[in-house]
């Protein structure tokens, strides 16, 4: 291939310059404001790819609808994912036809947080019980932001609201609002809390516009967020540029989380005006692991945002994707049940993933299920996602009910 | 049918630095009934839900489109379902709409040829800012860069007398707290060995 470079490394990179040589050099990657965007980021300009052959064009968006209309037309070649936006696109979903989708790896676990405004809690609504409630007793309906209405934020306030015992389609509004405005809305008062990725909830404690009531991870510790996607047929027409991606992502990821030296330097990169754009002091903490709540508590976090966990986090496991399935299905967005497993296999690129790692010496898991605890004390591992989805008390199925959320 | 007789209502968000005001008026020109509005977030839906326009158009680089998505999972079992255009017979439309930075959402069964025309005008207006990408270079200018990280990583190895591992994690470090590439920090290393002689 005239892709290859002139003299390669030897040993594992040798199939640079064979027949494994990345059919395209060049690609375009998507990445939202946020800050599990880091190993993208470190990845495409500290060097990670080149050794592969590739070059990777960072791109913003401003929106993850126009991230995935781009993905589909193939402006974007890769980009950052929500599990939840992609495998509604893969489903047909929302305002989109159908169209196959891929999940190559994971990019982040942990992280996000669920916050809620100042005037709450001068009311006293600084814990769950509190807020439960206040939801219960007051007359006005609380309004609540997310970010794409199948995304993961989406997700983790349902599922949050729900441990809680409050109904987030009956008990509460819930609305979107992109990311970088959710503390304007708040301090406008047009919502009373939001679920959203950092810097967002740090910095609306920051300004004094909130607080942190729970963190993504307590729901569901070492939970997937973010993940690389693409469309199928990407995978299916340059797998050797998917697999050589892959692994650049993975040995930014490797690095980032070496050590805390590193993770400094990747957040003092992340959060120029190209990339995050967000001052260092509100991303800084959280990236550690260190949490200030808004309410008093501090605290260092057992499972703060992290981006390679000696691969656990990279492993696109089926039971992850099954996972926002099962929701979908719980909260009435899928009117029936999928045929979960055959929709994971496809969209999970197990193979891929395994020969990229282990051409990285990076453990990869045995199974493709993981099991996990989450918050509700429900424990989840992959393997009766149909029945899963029905066994919660507060839900939306929609053959139990007529109609889907409305305002 | 009710929609294909009257004139088709649009609906135009205005929610970012470009100028829509020539749109409008091109598209009231053009014999359509123009609602224009700025500063919709959360209330996009309930908007949406009064106006009851037959085409919604919006900066592809609006984050408002985010909020769109929610407007068509609200409104799928509702007589008037809105959903994101994509003419299926037609895929260069879509990409031609993405690339000129304008996405349309319409009500469901709106044939594509009546939207043609909408979408001809706001194409052009839209004024698009892609810069275009030199792509062609990009092999070229990947093995020049490859080369000068690999020179300068062999000049840090014998400054600092370490090895390869930790010169490449020291010039990384470097270039992230700056936030720069590593091969600016690259340059510098260079620049820095043929200063000091050798």
């Amino acid at each position: 291939m005239t892709d290859a470079p002139p003299h390669s490394r030897t040993d594992s990179l040798a199939w640079v310059a064979g027949s494994d040589a990345p059919e395209k050099s060049v690609i375009n990657l998507g990445f939202m404001a946020l800050t599990d965007s880091a190993s993208l980021i470190v990845a495409a300009t500290q060097g990670f790819a080149q050794p592969y052959g590739l070059t990777l064009n960072l791109q913003r968006q401003a929106s993850w609808a126009t991230l995935r209309d781009k993905l589909i037309s193939g402006e974007l070649d890769a980009a950052q994912g929500l599990y939840g936006l992609l495998y509604a696109v893969h489903l047909g979903i929302g305002g989109t036809p159908p169209v196959d989708m891929a999940v190559l790896m994971g990019l982040a676990q942990n992280g996000q947080s669920i916050n809620l405004s100042q005037p709450l809690q001068a009311r006293g609504v600084t814990s769950s019980e509190a807020l439960r409630a206040h939801v219960h007793q007051s007359g006005a309906k609380l309004t609540f932001a997310q970010t794409f209405p199948t995304g993961t934020h989406a997700m983790w306030l349902n599922y949050w609201l729900a441990s809680q015992g409050i109904h987030p389609l009956e008990d509460v509004n819930s609305v979107v609002v992109p990311p970088s405005q959710m503390v304007a809305h708040l301090q406008a008062g047009r919502i009373d809390g939001f679920c959203a990725g950092e810097p967002w909830g740090a910095q609306a404690i920051g300004e004094q516009q909130g607080f942190t009531l729970a963190t993504s991870q307590s729901i569901w510790p070492n939970h997937p967020e973010k993940v690389l996607g693409c469309t199928r047929a990407f995978v299916e027409e340059y797998p050797n540029t998917a697999r050589a991606l892959v692994m650049a992502v993975l040995e930014a990821s490797r690095f980032i989380d070496e050590s805390e030296e590193n993770k400094r330097s990747s957040a003092q990169l992340i959060c120029g005006s190209d990339y995050v754009d967000a001052p260092l002091n509100s991303l800084l903490p959280r990236f550690l692991g260190q949490y200030e709540d808004g309410n008093g508590h501090a605290w260092l976090d057992q499972q703060p945002l992290r981006f390679f966990g000696n691969g656990e986090v990279n492993m696109p496991y089926l039971s992850d994707g099954l996972w926002f399935m099962t929701q979908f299905r719980r909260w009435g967005l899928l009117r029936s049940d999928p045929d979960y497993l055959a929709v994971a296999q496809q969209v999970q690129q197990l193979e891929l993933y395994r020969q990229a790692a282990s051409q990285l010496g990076i453990a990869i898991p045995a199974t493709a299920m993981r099991s996990s605890t989450l918050i509700d004390g429900k424990l989840w591992d992959g393997s009766d996602p149909a029945g899963y989805a029905r066994s919660f008390a507060l839900h939306a199925l929609s053959d139990a009910r007529q109609t889907l959320v409305s305002r | 049918m009710g929609i294909a007789a009257k004139m088709l209502r649009i609906l135009l968000i205005n929610d970012t630095p470009k100028k829509v005001g020539r749109l409008r008026a091109a598209l009231i020109e053009a014999g359509f009934e123009v609602i224009d509005e700025s500063g919709l977030i959360i209330d996009l839906p309930a908007r949406v839900e009064a106006v009851r326009p037959d085409v919604i158009l919006i900066d592809s680089d609006s984050p408002g489109r985010d909020v769109m998505e929610q407007v068509c999972l609200v409104t799928r079992d509702q007589p008037r379902p809105i959903v994101m255009f994509t003419d299926e017979q037609n895929p260069d439309v879509m990409r031609q709409a993405i690339q000129s930075g304008v996405s349309a959402y319409i009500v469901e069964g709106i044939q594509a040829q009546r939207l043609k025309p909408i979408l001809d005008v706001a194409m052009v207006r839209f004024e698009s800012d892609q810069a275009l990408r030199a792509q062609l270079s990009a092999r070229d200018q990947q093995m020049a860069e490859r080369k000068r990280v690999e020179l300068a990583k062999g000049m840090l190895m014998q400054m600092k007398n370490c090895n390869e591992e930790e010169a490449y994690t020291l010039m990384r470090r470097q270039a992230m707290s700056r936030q720069q590439k590593l091969i600016q920090v690259a340059e510098q290393i260079i620049a820095m060995n043929d200063l000091l002689g050798q």
